[in-house]
């Protein structure tokens, strides 16, 4: 424990990293702030630029992206009713009617306040609940890890956006594509059509710049002759005693709800925050006030969305399971940098893993100092015209993608995923899903091709093992009730146009 | 239920029939090798018949309750698709940094920028950024062309 402090600790004395995170909590807020882009997308982009950093430095700059992204998305949501991150979307329910009053700054001071309290608490849960799942996670064998990766899988189906039948043929998608190149244990070649770059199969990042950044731009270029109106503001400020009275208990429970959700697999922040906001409203004394413009409502959503980050990165690090789509782009960059996720991160790599939580915890006290002095200056950077901004994504996205390991074929990969991406989300499939699969896929594989060498065979044999029948039990709970009730919904809804008509 | 909802279900349909297809078509290993596990042609068959079960449930699902019409969208979004095309054409046959250029300076003027000197400044400056920070500080080689054949000799 004394060892976690002073890991944890280090990172205050270390003055490169602090300018890292200072540095990286000013680009986090900068793509939080432009409709569009995001922390997922963000995190992509910036990638390519940890390189040449230590494990540490890299993961710090895209946890830090992650935390400030996710508040910063607040700011747009209030001042100009777009919310800069999907995170931020509930935010704008109460945000911007409060800002139309003149309250702009009240506002944007409740949600970096609630921000910075909801990132903190799940750093905090992230420290204690992460080595006692990877204590747990540490006699995992291939069947359980099988399980578990079909559970994680299975969660898709409960992702916000899309069906939840679209969100698991898209993972099932992303689960394919991840066969692509040759099949580790025997070398037979699969989906390559001689093309021997890929025989490795294809690169994580490349896939996400373009499922994540470049079907973003296609998607944006709809925007193109859209104009946003902003509201004025004086300074922002912090909540008075009378706001803390009245919000307090809202930001504890959201904090506990966003941090649960956070840890779930493939959940995440945009989910943690619309039940943060609707749990807000449901204990509230004031429920008249919500969607007027309720300082509970901007508390109950913004500390819940960063409460998700802590808790996204449970599973990550500890399972190797991505907790959500900026998770996902960390995965990979414990990966590339070889810090292995899993269990014995906590063993065999410890101090660094603490460094990397003390490290979250300053990029959320950094986000407070410039949500609070800064916020005005970044609301501004919105108003770049998105025909200017994009194509500048788009340059950073190929050079990028072509410099992780200086192959053209990185570069077509992120075009062919950018059009797969935009005409997936054209047609209601969220991208997340096929990321998520994607990452999985090869864990699931594996794990099913080690399970029957342990078992001789004998698949049902998995059924045996307790714990990989508990992660089955859950997936199978996890598949089948969004899909259940999203058949009730259908069937409700069609029986009420039935009838009306 | 009209036809056009049928598109996406038949899609998905084509798209795991052909993968089926092609893992039939794969190599088989030796059983000493594979042992008591699983032929690498059995994973992807094994998901396809999958992503078929939730195809016939999108479609059941699109049969109850008929998705909404998708409006198609404006000639911006299909010109990036071309741009995204015309910008592999002159990377593999021009240079890759003038490729970049080029396609950020028409994409700024198809997405509406009127400030012609404004959109030439953005994708002359920005490339030329992005290559001295990746060139000179990450020490990254970029694929050779009529530009970068001059600047590396």
């Amino acid at each position: 424990m004394l060892e976690a402090l002073q890991a944890m600790g280090s990172v205050v004395l270390d003055p490169f990293l602090l300018l890292l995170i200072f540095a990286t909590t000013i680009i986090g807020v900068v793509i939080g702030v432009l409709p569009g882009i995001g922390a997922t997308t963000g995190a992509a982009l910036l990638l390519p630029f940890t390189l040449t950093m230590s494990p540490v430095h890299a993961i710090t700059v895209l946890s830090t992206i992650y935390v400030s992204a996710t508040f910063a998305g607040s700011i747009t949501a209030i001042l100009i009713n777009t919310p800069g991150t999907s995170a931020a979307a509930a935010t704008t329910f109460d945000g911007y009617p409060l800002a139309q009053r003149g309250e702009a700054g009240r506002a944007l001071g409740i949600a970096v306040v609630s921000s910075t309290v909801g990132g903190i608490f799940s750093v905090i849960v992230l420290c204690i609940a992460a080595p006692m799942l990877a204590r747990v996670a540490y006699h995992f064998r291939p069947p359980e890890y099988f399980a578990l990766t079909l559970f994680g899988l299975s969660m898709l189906a409960s992702i916000s956006s899309g069906g939840s039948i679209k969100n698991l043929i898209g993972g099932v998608f992303g689960v394919w594509v991840s066969t692509i190149g040759a099949e580790p244990t025997t070398g037979i070649e699969r989906f390559m059509f001689g093309n021997y770059d890929l025989y490795e199969g294809l690169s994580f990042v490349p896939v996400f710049i373009g499922l994540f950044a470049m079907s973003e731009l296609l998607v944006q270029s709809k925007k193109a002759n859209q104009i946003v109106n902003t509201i004025g503001m004086k300074a922002v400020k912090l909540p008075s005693r009378e706001d803390y009275k009245k919000i307090w208990k809202t930001i504890l429970r959201s904090c506990g709800i966003g941090t649960f959700i956070g840890i779930l697999p493939a959940e995440g922040a945009t989910v943690a925050s619309m039940i943060g906001y609707a749990e807000a409203r449901r204990w509230s004394k004031n429920k008249e006030e919500f969607g007027k413009g309720s300082i509970e409502g901007i508390a109950g959503a913004e500390a819940a969305n960063n409460a998700a980050t802590g808790g996204a990165m449970v599973p990550t690090m500890v399972l190797g399971i991505p907790g959500s789509g900026t998770t996902a782009i960390i995965l990979v960059g414990l990966m590339v940098h070889g810090l292995r996720p899993g269990p014995y991160l906590f063993t065999e790599q410890v101090d660094k893993v603490y460094q990397i939580f003390g490290a979250m915890i300053l990029a959320n006290i950094m986000f407070l100092v410039m949500g609070l002095y800064a916020a005005k200056i970044f609301a501004r950077i919105s108003l770049v015209p998105i025909s200017l901004l994009w194509p500048i994504v788009f340059a950073f996205a190929v050079v990028g993608s072509y410099s992780l390991s200086s192959a053209l074929m990185d570069v077509w990969i992120v075009l062919i995923f950018g059009v797969i991406g935009f005409f997936a989300r054209r047609h209601g499939f969220a991208v997340a899903p096929i990321a998520v699969g994607f990452i999985l896929g090869e864990m699931v594989e594996t794990n099913l091709q080690n399970s029957l060498k342990m078992f001789d065979g004998q698949w049902w044999m998995i059924l045996t093992q307790p714990l990989a029948v508990l992660f089955l039990v859950l997936a199978v709970l996890g598949l089948c009730g969004p899909m259940i009730f999203d058949l009730l919904i259908r069937r409700q809804k069609h029986n009420g146009d039935s009838s009306n008509s | 239920m009209k036809i056009s909802d049928l598109i996406v279900p038949g899609v998905i349909t084509v798209f795991s029939f052909i993968v089926i297809y092609l893992s039939l078509q794969l190599d088989l290993s030796p059983p000493m090798i594979v042992g008591d596990s699983m032929q690498p042609r059995a994973f992807p068959i094994f998901l396809m018949i999958i992503n078929l079960i939730l195809v016939g449930l999108l479609t059941y699902q699109f049969y109850q309750s008929p998705p909404d019409s998708i409006p198609l969208e404006p000639f911006q979004t299909w010109g990036s698709i071309i741009l995204l095309v015309i910008f592999y054409g002159m990377t593999t046959g021009v240079d890759f940094f003038i490729a970049i250029a080029v396609v950020m300076f028409l994409m700024c003027i198809l997405w509406g920028e009127k400030r012609i000197l404004v959109a030439l400044s953005a994708s002359l400056v920005t490339p030329i950024l992005i290559f001295v920070l990746f060139d000179q500080v990450l020490q990254i080689r970029f694929p050779r062309g009529l530009l970068l054949d001059w600047y590396y000799g």
